[in-house]
Parts: structure tokens; sequence; C-alpha cells
């Protein structure tokens, strides 16, 4: 609870307008899309970095927790204060400052709709290829915190790789710029890579100077159907191996395919077990040499259909379908343990095999979805969470799966971050004293432990 | 119609993605999250978990709600947050009761057959003295501070004849007078009971007060498209406008009377050129009426079956061909009108018709012209229009802006709500372009034949 006084303060700063202590409004900002809730004990909504900074110097002075937070799409709980405190929501910040089409950049605050921005550059001819599934509601802030990734990834990278520099807010309060807004820049130590993905623990960040490309000229969307998921997988590496680099390869098991089928149907008429949903782009003669060319790998190699979208609204349903899926797995089972495992591209055929034995040994209902492109696997253990028994099994079965990973030589996460969901696993995947420099780290900038605790590391 | 602690597996669905927020048109004005439609549905489950009761936040979180269904089309789980929210109101109302104005208008005159019309009328002789005409549109502008009505509002004026009077007029002078005599032309004259295409049409209070003539454009197009039209007298509101506050046992009270005033006839379809009454008759009477026996439930199974939205029914039942409506097409060289189209929101989620309406504009030889976003809603939403005028206006706002940008002569949609609301905006924006229901544009081309 804050005291009164405090709430006076922060009133003083914001303005009455844009603090929030009804237990109604507070109860909009407790959640995540991981399902969970953990109640602050105010919001405010500041306009820039300076009121924001004069925020947490009251937080380190009085030592409340203090949470950023974009549109709360995230998957791991960072915007979740889970100790209580002021949420900090950029909901507000939300201006695209410039596009500069002569230097191909631009610069954002951070509450910018990642898909609003998109749409903004793609009139002026320009393209931002960050994609994350959530992009039509999902924030600019929220993707750096996260290093939000999409389905373009395999071709064009993610966040991190359009993030030129930030302006941020850090845990005590000073506003530092980092970064440059030219393509290149070795000037001391390069924080801005480190503020990206730091999910909101190290700093808030308050504007965003992201690099741009030149809209590909032509596009083309196509999707394989598969009866064998181990024939969708040998297809992926050969793809990659033949040395075409498709914009966009995803995978969709059977179980993900059922879940949305009757919201956008496309009318699927085998058995299927997997789907590869293919994009190209590029300049239009290439992207029909690319099409032709990937078709033929499909076919070769086991595909029973390859259905090529005639046209944008076609390509746009199926992008829906692709993105329903995350959300829609709730009808397999209430409850979902969301996993982002990356492999290796050359193993995740025995990746998907081995978490599909995995989930059968523990008797769980499994969904695997992803970009296959760049081995990253939404893995979904679906469960009840009323069921006690299930749960403990999912707990198990996560373990091996990661372990499993591991071992590949992978990742526990590609996109989605640690935050609360993921924080007893960290230890699996790093060196204690790679954990102990992150610690430090933390603890130079945030000393008093105010800005979004709780989350990454285990309090042991 | 279920009410709220019925639908806690409904709300239970919600896992809290968000996708929601990016659809929600007053989540789009208000940018928080509470005026999205996850925040609404995180409120229902609070309250239904009874960590907040119905506080005034709540209040005002659920009647921030322009019913537009885009959530629920968006929701990858299909939850249906506007009847959720329905339902909290309908909880609202019971609990708390309704504010005393909005009450006694729902009641006493709403509900009533005789007073409604004479209120109205009243109203209609008064609306000179209340507000000044704005030259340049048909609308008005308030003079005096009036409850309910926001400053800066443009109203229709109420009609000097009421479309269900003028009806009550020509069926007095026997027959369906002027529209009966046209078809004489056409075909032998036939008693209604006798004719191939029996059709009950149902006015609403929009088209009843204030745009009679889309009502009688209706008429005249159905009849060219051969069908007998009867229009029958006693027939109310539809009552969406009461659920919408949460009123439900009004709601109950109308959709019996209207049940009652169509099974006079015997029809082969009823229709409307009203979205949300459409919506209303096809859907909510169902609903509405579903705990009242069995005998109720196949009456109003069997009225249901019947609905046909106005567009529906034109383009699938009577197919109306382009060689009837056109004329433009048979004067040489004459350059097409270019018209854009507004989906309305009970029609295209409601009743997922996009495609008629689209069929008729070109039907009747004009030339289409998408806007961007045809079925973002205008912001009307009922009663949210009155409740909440600045808020509704706001959302009107985007709508205004991407039909001036199609540069379309003329705007066409579907529900008199959304027209009387897209005029307001595109008034405000000191923007002219002309504004229709798909039907003039198919009943222009007849009185120039
Ligand atoms: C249906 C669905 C699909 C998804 N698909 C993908 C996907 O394909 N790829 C992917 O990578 N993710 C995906 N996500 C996860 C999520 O959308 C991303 O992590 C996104 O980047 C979160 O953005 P947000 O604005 O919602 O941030 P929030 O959830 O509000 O916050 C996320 C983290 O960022 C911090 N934060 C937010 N803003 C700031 C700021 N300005 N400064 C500092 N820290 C800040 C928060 O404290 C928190 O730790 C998906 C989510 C959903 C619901
Ligand atoms: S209503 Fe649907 S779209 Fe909105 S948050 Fe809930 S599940 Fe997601
Ligand atoms: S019906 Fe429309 S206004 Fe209401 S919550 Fe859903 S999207 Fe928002």
């Amino acid at each position: 609870m804050l005291s009164k006084n405090l709430i006076q303060e922060l009133t003083r700063i914001i303005g009455k307008e844009n603090i929030r202590t009804d237990e109604e409004d507070l109860i909009c900002y407790s959640y995540d899309a991981t399902n969970q809730k953990f109640l602050p004990d105010a919001v405010v909504f500041p306009k820039n970095a300076d009121e924001i900074s004069l925020i947490l110097k009251l937080a380190n002075k009085e030592g409340f927790p203090v949470v950023p937070r974009g549109a709360g799409s995230g998957f791991s709980g960072g915007s979740l204060p889970v100790e209580g405190g002021v949420v900090v929501s950029l909901e507000r910040m939300n201006k695209i400052l410039t596009i500069d089409t002569d230097n191909l950049i631009a610069e954002v605050e951070p509450g910018v709709v990642t898909g609003e921005f998109q749409w903004a550059v793609e009139d002026l001819g320009l393209f931002y290829p960050p994609d994350p599934s959530s992009l039509k509601f999902c924030t600019i802030g929220g993707n750096v915190a996260e290093c939000a990734g999409g389905p373009r990834a395999v071709k064009y990278g993610v966040t991190k790789d359009y993030v030129l520099g930030l302006e941020i807010v850090l845990p005590t309060g000073e506003i530092i710029n980092t970064g440059a807004q030219t393509l290149k820049g070795v000037v001391g130590y390069d924080l801005t890579r480190l503020m990206v993905g730091s999910e909101g623990t190290l700093g808030i960040v308050t504007k965003i100077i992201l690099k741009l490309l030149p809209l590909p000229e032509a596009t083309k969307t196509m999707f394989a159907i598969f009866t064998d998921m181990r024939d969708a997988a040998e297809t992926v590496s050969k793809i990659i191996s033949s040395k075409i680099i498709p914009s966009t390869l995803e995978f969709m098991d059977r179980d993900s395919i059922k879940c949305v089928e009757d919201y956008s149907y496309i009318g699927l008429p085998y058995n299927v077990d997997a789907l590869l949903l293919i994009e190209v782009d590029g300049d239009k003669e290439l992207v029909e040499n690319q099409a032709e060319a990937i078709k033929k790998i499909c076919l070769d190699n086991g595909a029973k259909e390859i259905r090529i979208a005639v046209d944008k609204k076609e390509a746009k349903k199926l992008w829906q379908l692709r993105r329903a899926i995350s959300p829609a797995l709730a009808k397999l089972k209430p409850n979902k343990i969301n996993e982002d495992i990356v492999v290796p591209r050359s193993k995740i055929q025995d990746a998907i095999i081995g978490v599909r034995e995995i989930a059968k040994k523990h008797n769980l209902i499994n969904a695997n979805f992803g970009h296959a492109g760049d081995g990253n696997i939404h893995v979904n253990i679906m469960i009840d969470k009323s069921d006690k028994a299930e749960f403990l099994r999912a707990e198990k079965a996560i373990r091996e799966i990661f372990e499993l990973v591991l071992g590949f030589g992978g990742t526990i996460s590609g996109e989605h971050g640690i935050g609360i969901s993921k924080m007893p696993y960290i230890g699996m995947e790093l060196s204690r004293s790679a954990i102990d420099v992150m610690k430090k780290i933390k603890q130079v900038l945030d000393p008093n432990e105010i800005l979004n605790p709780g989350k990454i590391f285990p309090r042991i | 119609m279920k009410i709220l602690e019925q639908l806690s597996q409904e709300i239970n669905k919600c896992v809290l993605c968000g996708t929601c927020r990016s659809v929600c048109p007053t989540f789009g004005v208000i940018n928080r999250e509470p005026a999205s439609a996850r925040g609404k549905v995180a409120l229902c489950s609070a309250f239904l978990n009874k960590e907040i009761g119905l506080s005034d936040g709540f209040i005002k979180q659920m009647n921030e709600c322009v019913q537009c269904m885009a959530c629920m089309t968006a929701c990858p789980n299909d939850v249906n947050v506007p009847d959720i929210i329905l339902a909290a109101r309908a909880k609202i109302a019971k609990e708390k009761g309704l504010p005393f104005a909005k009450s006694f208008i729902l009641d006493n005159i709403l509900n009533s057959e005789r007073l409604m019309p004479a209120v109205m009328k009243f109203a209609s002789k008064l609306q000179g003295l209340l507000f000044k005409g704005v030259p340049e549109e048909s609308g008005l502008h308030r003079r005096f501070h009036l409850p309910l009505i926001g400053e800066k509002r443009l109203v229709p004026p109420l009609a000097e004849r009421f479309f269900l009077e003028g009806r009550k007029l020509t069926e007095a002078k026997g027959g369906n007078g002027e529209a009966e005599k046209r078809r004489k032309n056409l075909s032998p004259i036939r008693p209604f009971a006798d004719s191939p295409i029996r059709i009950g049409f149902f006015a609403g209070c929009l088209i009843n007060y204030m745009l009679p003539h889309i009502g009688e454009a209706c008429l005249k197009v159905l009849e060219k498209a051969g069908a007998s039209v009867i229009v029958p007298l006693n027939q109310h509101c539809c009552g969406m406008p009461a659920l919408g506050m949460g009123d439900v046992k009004t709601a109950k009270s109308l959709a019996i009377k209207n049940l009652e005033a169509f099974e006079q006839y015997e029809l082969d379809y009823i229709t409307t050129a009203c979205a949300t009454c459409g919506d209303g008759l096809k859907r909510r009477f169902k609903e509405l009426l579903s705990d009242e026996g069995e005998d109720v439930r196949k009456r109003v199974e069997s009225f249901a079956d019947k609905v046909r939205d106005i567009t529906e029914l034109l383009v699938n039942e009577l197919r109306i061909q382009n060689s009837e409506f056109n004329r433009k097409s048979k004067i040489v060289n004459s350059k097409s009108e270019i018209v854009t189209y507004h989906d309305p929101c009970h029609l295209r989620r409601g009743q997922d018709i996009a495609d008629g309406p689209r069929e008729i504009i070109e039907i009747s030889g004009a030339k289409l012209k998408e806007m961007r976003h045809p079925c973002r809603c205008c912001g009307l939403g009922g009663t949210f229009n009155i409740t909440n005028y600045d808020f509704s206006m706001a959302i009107n706002r985007s709508k205004a802006e991407d039909i001036k940008s199609t540069g379309a002569d003329i705007v066409a949609t579907a529900c008199p709500g959304c027209m009387i609301q897209i005029k307001d905006g595109l008034h405000h924006l000191g923007i002219n372009t002309k504004v229709v229901h798909v039907v003039e544009l198919l009943a222009d081309n007849i009185i120039k034949q």
C-alpha cells in the first residue's frame, strides 16, 4: 500500500488525470497475456521522460516498486506488478515522432503500436520487418524490452537488429541517450544492446530510433500441407540448404491447426499433420522464381498439396489464421504453459519428435507451432490448472523439454523473455558466473531494486 | 436472456491476450486498458469473483461500449464480450435501477402504442422552437439546453408525417394507395393473401420518426421487385435501445408486441432497413423470450426465421437485376456517381452481411469505391451516442476522415442510425458528402425512369 502522502506526491508530478488508484483501474492493470494477476497500488500515465524521471527518483527515496507496461501482451509476466507498487503505463506516449525517408530511420515513442508503425512506414514505401504475432496490439516499447521477433526473423532478424538508439530513464532517474542516429557507432560500450531485451528491469525506454528498409516490391504467400510432420521438418531443412531464404517459414502442427480451423476456415482436405506457411519477398521476378523453386522442394519432400495465395486478401487470411493460434489453443484446455524454445535449424525435426514423446510420456496435451525458419518453436502444454497432478506432470515435462533443447545447443526462450514464467529455469541455460555478471549490472543501475523487482533472477 | 452469473464460463474463455485492443473503438479513443474489451471482461470477472461491487467505476466502464461486436469477431476464443456487457448492464439496471429520466421514457413512452407517437408528434411540432435549422444540411441544432441532447449535436428533424402515419392514411384511402395503383399496371390486382411473395415491413423508430423517406423507398423497391408488402400499423420499437440500457423487461414486452403485430398476417418474409432492428429481430427476440415457454419459443423462432435485412431480401431472395434498376445503363455516356459504403456493425458482424449492400450499389449503376476501414464502427452505439455524445463523435472522427479521403460523391450504408451519425460527423468536419441508405440508390432510379 502506498501512503496517502505518496499518492499526493505522485499526483503532483503527473497531474490528477494521469494517476489512478480506483480498484477498477488497478484490476485492469493487474494482468498480461500470461493470464495471471497481481494488483498494483497505483497506475500512472506519464507523457514524457521528465515525468518518469521524477517518479523513479521518488521511488528510490521512498522505496516502492515501479513496473513499466506497454500493451500487457507479454507472455512471461514482465509487466506484472508482482510486488505491488506503481505501474507506469506507456499508453499515452504513443506518437510516431519522425519518419526520415532520406536516411531510412524513424523515431518513435514507446507506446506506439507495432502494426500501426508498420502501416505508417509502408505508406511511404518503407519497411519495418519485426512482426510478432501480436503486432496489431503490442507496443514497440514492449518489443524493445522483450527483443520481440516474428516470422520474418528468418530473413530479417528481430527487434534488436533495428534499434539504433534509445532514450532511457535509468532506475535511479537519470535520463540517458544510447546509440546514435546512424547505422554505425562504436563510442563507448553498446548500452543499446544491453537495454534491448532487458525486460523493463534496467530502465524505462522513452524514445526509440529505428532502422527502416525499403519495402520489397512483391511478396508471395503459400502454404504446404503435409500428412507427416517429419516431411514438413525435412522440407524446412531442404529449403534453407537450397540457399533460398524465405521471408517467413512458419510451422504448425496438427493440434494447432485444429484450434483455428473454424476461426478462419481454409478447408483442409486431408488428415493433416503439419502445415508450412511460407512467404518470399523481393523483386517481382525473383519472387516468382523463388516461389516456384519452393513449391518444387515441398512437393519433392512429401507435401500433399501446396496452395499459393492469389491476392493480398487471401494472404491476409492465412496470416490471421496463423496469428490466432496462440490464444486459440485455450480450446484444447483452459490453461497453457507456453514455451518458445529455439534449436539449430537442422535439429527441428528431432526437437519436435522429442517434445511429442515427452508430452506423451507424461500424458499431456501438446501443440507446437512457430518459426521453423529460425528454429524457434512455440511448445505449448495445455493443462487445467485446477488439476494439481497434471500441473506437476507438466512441470516435469517442461524441465525435460528444456534439457532436450539445451542438449541440441538451443536456448529456452527465443522471444518471450524470462519474466516470472521462466525464472525457475534460467539456471539450466546460464552458468552461475554469467548470472552473477547480470545481477551485478542490475545492482549498479538499480541499487535500491525498485524497477520491476522480482523478475528474471530467482531470489535465493 | 442469460444473466451475468450464467455467463461466467464465457468470461473464463477470455485468456487476456489483448487481441481485442486492436479493434475496440472505445479503447481507440481513450487508449487506456479499462476502455478496452479485455478490460471490461476482466472487470466482469472481478465482479463475479466479488472483488468489486457495482461501483461507479464499474458502471462507467460497462456504459462505455458501443456494442459494435468488433472484439468478438477478432477474438481467437470467440468470447462474446458485447453480450457479457449487456448482461452487466441488465444487472446494474436491476440492482441500481435506471436513472429516472431513462426509466420514465422506457417504461411509459417507448413501451406504449399511443404515447410514443403522441410524444414524438408533440416534439415534432415543438422542434422549431427548440432547434434551429442548419441551412446547408438537413439537420437541426438545438437552441436551448435539453436533457440528453448535447450542445453540438446535429439532429435530423422529426418528420412532419411519420412513416407509420403515412401508411395509415394510404390504407384508409383503401388498399395500398399509390403503390397499389402502380402495381396494377405491372400485374393483375390480387389480394395480399394471394400474392406470391408476401412481405411484412418493420420500420423501426428512426425510419418511422425521422427518416420516413427510407421506408417509402423500401416499399417502392420491394414492389418493383414483384413483392407485396404490408406494414402492420401496431408495430413497436424493436426494443434494442431498452436492452442496451439494461432494461430487459421493456425489451421483452416490446418483443412480444411486435411478434403479435406480425403474426396477424401470413408472411413469407419480414424485412427491415435498419441493421440494429434486424439484428434484434433475428437474434435478440429469441434470446429475450427464451424462458417464456415452449409455445412462445416456437412462435418467436418462426418469426425470426422469416426476418431478412432489406439488402439480403432484395439480392438473395428477390434476386433483383441490374436491368430493373439501372437507369444509367440506358443512357449512353452517362457518368456514374462514386459511392463508398460503410458497413453497419449490426449488419456486417451482427448478421454477417457484407456483399448484398455492395451488390445493390453496383446494380444501381453507381461505382463503388471502398474506404480504408469500411467495417469500423461509426460510434453511434444506440443510446451511447446520447449519453456519451462527445465520446461517440470522437470515435466517428476517423470514419468521417476515411470517407473524405475516398473522394466519393455519396456515402451509402444500410442503417438509419449510422446515417444520422455519419451525417453529424461529416457536418462537424465541414464535409459535404451525401449520406444515403443503399435502397435509396435503387428507389431514385425508379422515379427517374
Ligand atoms: C497472441 C500473442 C502473440 C504473440 N506473438 C509473439 C511473437 O510472435 N513474438 C514475440 O516476440 N512475442 C510475441 N508475443 C508476446 C508479446 O506480444 C511481446 O513480448 C511484446 O513485445 C510485448 O509488448 P507489450 O507492449 O505488450 O509489452 P508488455 O507486455 O506490456 O511488457 C513486456 C515487458 O516490457 C517491459 N516494457 C514495456 N514497455 C517498456 C518501456 N517503454 N521501457 C521499458 N520496459 C518496457 C515491461 O516491463 C515488461 O517487462 C505474443 C503475445 C500474444 C498475446
Ligand atoms: S476477449 Fe478475446 S481477444 Fe480479448 S483478451 Fe479475451 S481472449 Fe483475447
Ligand atoms: S462491442 Fe465494440 S465497443 Fe464494446 S467492447 Fe467490443 S469492441 Fe469494444
